[in-house]
């Protein structure tokens, strides 16, 4: 396999560098995962091994096979839960709002995982009661600004979840 | 000049053979060919019964078709087609479109994608509307059985297929005119003569192709590329195994008998002999003696004479356009209690109903002495 070929990147060098870049990020890093530490469990689906069905690529609960639970760090907000209804309003549906987990790019790397689209996302909200979202955007593309450090390099992902009810997944 | 691609270098230039058994054509009391392969196909790999065709079965079907009968090529290079009907399972989408994903996990242009209408609706197939209530079950097949003592046969019976509307959108997504029109070719071809078919366990299901339309999404300051969807109704059925039946068919029948005694039946003339047996015989020492008359002005219009060679009692048992009836023993009329003797001449005068052109019956019951 070729060798990737790496572009040095220059851009604002005169105030801002790789070490600066790495500092701050150690620094987050520190603060996110040392002192905030909201600890989120990935459970990602196996999708070469999970039992499909040949026409609509769906799988039951019991045909989905998951790789090993990996638990996180990243910065969570849950949104307001919405009140909704079935049934043109005659059943009532009362969900949490959406996830939204930004995480440093470098602890994805550090832990050798990737967050996909259709990933299951476990969130403990009490002692007792954890709840389990889906991945709806997994944030792979951060070439915005607001993902990097003044224009520098990307450094986190925005990763937005939704709720998922306990008969689509309730843990492995 | 345009060079013809498709060259046939051998003409069959004889006719198709008549099929031997229908030499001046079909006699409409046998199964043709065709139909008896038709049917092979349903029932081929199985059991006698057709296999159920389902909502996933015909979702396959189109799949199927549009793969094989729809395939386009650019340069060389085939348009692949997702080869799913996509659903709502997040994870499920890019299962099924890595082979052809950007290092973003974005799929890469151009493509095909079959996107079916969650909503199936009943048929507008004009040959299965409506036409059979209540599931009334048909015979299909008669399927020999052997039990080790009896054979017999098993009925196979199914309801009408119940005919189904689903709609497909045929979605390509492309960055350059030539594969759009590449497309549009293919499908024009196949859909000169409106449908198509595609072919789903030993079915040949229409598909009509209902309306195109396009949906580029051309904007100054966006990414670019031509989106076109192609709407297809596929008109199918639905035949469920679960419906069908199999009931044993008659393979033994017993015939009862029972006589009363009490009403004995007389017989009409001689008793019949068969095998030199006399049948018959129920009531041998009564006899029953018809009697027409005709219209009024014919001879025997309104008297019969009868001559006796034996000694009877003659009582009237039914009577047809009589009013009434006089009795007369060689001339004598007789009141009371008829009796003839060997030799006697019985006169039967009647007085009709309705007369004088219309005729009449009398019928006599002999008790015959021995």
């Amino acid at each position: 396999m070729a060798k990737q070929k790496k572009i040095p990147i220059t851009r604002i060098s005169r105030f801002f560098g790789s070490q600066d870049f790495n500092l701050e990020q150690e620094m987050g890093m520190e603060y996110l995962h040392g002192d905030i530490h909201f600890t989120l469990v990935l459970f990602r689906v196996d999708r070469k091994k999970s039992d499909v069905d040949d026409v609509y690529g769906e799988s039951g609960p019991e045909e989905i096979r998951y790789k090993a639970p990996v638990e996180f760090n990243g910065l969570v907000s849950i949104a307001s839960p919405s009140n909704k209804t079935y049934a043109s309003g005659l059943v009532n549906q009362m969900e949490p709002g959406n996830m939204t987990i930004s995480v440093y790019i470098k602890h994805l790397e550090e832990l050798n995982i990737d967050v996909s689209y259709g990933d299951y996302i476990g969130y403990a909200e009490t002692e007792d009661k954890m709840r389990y979202y889906t991945v709806t955007n997994d944030g792979r593309v951060v070439s915005d600004n607001a993902h990097t450090i003044g224009g520098y390099k990307p450094y986190y992902r925005t990763i937005i979840c939704s709720y998922v009810s306990p008969n689509e997944f309730n843990g492995v | 000049m345009a060079i013809p691609k498709k060259v046939k270098t051998n003409i069959n230039i004889s006719p198709r053979p008549p099929q031997p058994q229908y030499d001046s054509g079909y006699n409409g009391l046998t199964t043709p060919n065709r139909r008896r392969e038709l049917s092979e196909l349903i029932t081929e790999d199985g059991t006698f019964l057709p296999k159920s065709v389902l909502h996933a079965d015909m979702d396959r079907g189109m799949l199927d078709f549009v793969i094989e009968d729809l395939k386009t090529g650019v340069s060389g290079k085939k348009i692949p087609v997702i080869d799913r009907i996509l659903t709502l399972q997040r994870w499920g989408e890019f299962s099924q479109t890595w082979s052809f994903s950007t290092p973003d996990k974005n799929v890469s242009l151009p493509f095909i994608v079959v996107v079916r209408q969650p909503d199936v609706q009943y048929g507008s197939n004009p040959s299965l509307q409506y036409t059979i209530p209540d599931r009334k079950q048909f015979h299909f097949a008669k399927v020999p059985t052997w039990d080790g003592n009896r054979k017999g046969v098993d009925i196979y019976t199914i309801p009408q297929p119940i005919p189904v509307d689903i709609t497909y959108d045929v979605k390509i997504i492309c960055n350059r005119m030539r594969e759009l029109n590449q497309f549009n070719r293919t499908v024009m071809q196949k859909f000169s003569s409106r449908q198509a078919y595609t072919f789903v366990k030993g079915h040949y299901i229409p598909i009509v192709l209902e309306a195109l339309s396009d949906e580029s999404v051309i904007d100054t300051e966006e990414r670019r590329y031509y989106q076109q969807n192609y709407k297809f109704q596929l008109q199918g059925f639905l035949i469920d195994e679960n419906e069908f039946e199999v009931k044993p068919a008659i393979n033994r029948s017993l015939l009862f008998f029972d006589t009363n005694t009490s009403h004995k039946k007389s017989g009409n003339g001689s008793p019949s002999v068969v095998n030199q047996h006399k049948m018959n015989i129920y009531n041998k020492n009564k006899f029953r003696r018809k009697l027409d008359y005709g219209f009024e002005d014919t001879p025997g219009g309104t008297t019969q004479t009868v001559t006796y060679a034996y000694k009877a009692t003659v009582t009237l048992v039914r009577s047809d356009n009589v009013s009434s009836v006089v009795y007369k023993i060689n001339g004598t009329t007789t009141q009371g209690k008829v009796e003839v003797d060997i030799g006697d001449v019985l006169e039967v005068v009647i007085v009709k109903t309705v007369g004088p052109l219309a005729t009449s019956q009398v019928v006599l019951e002999e008790l015959i002495y021995p």
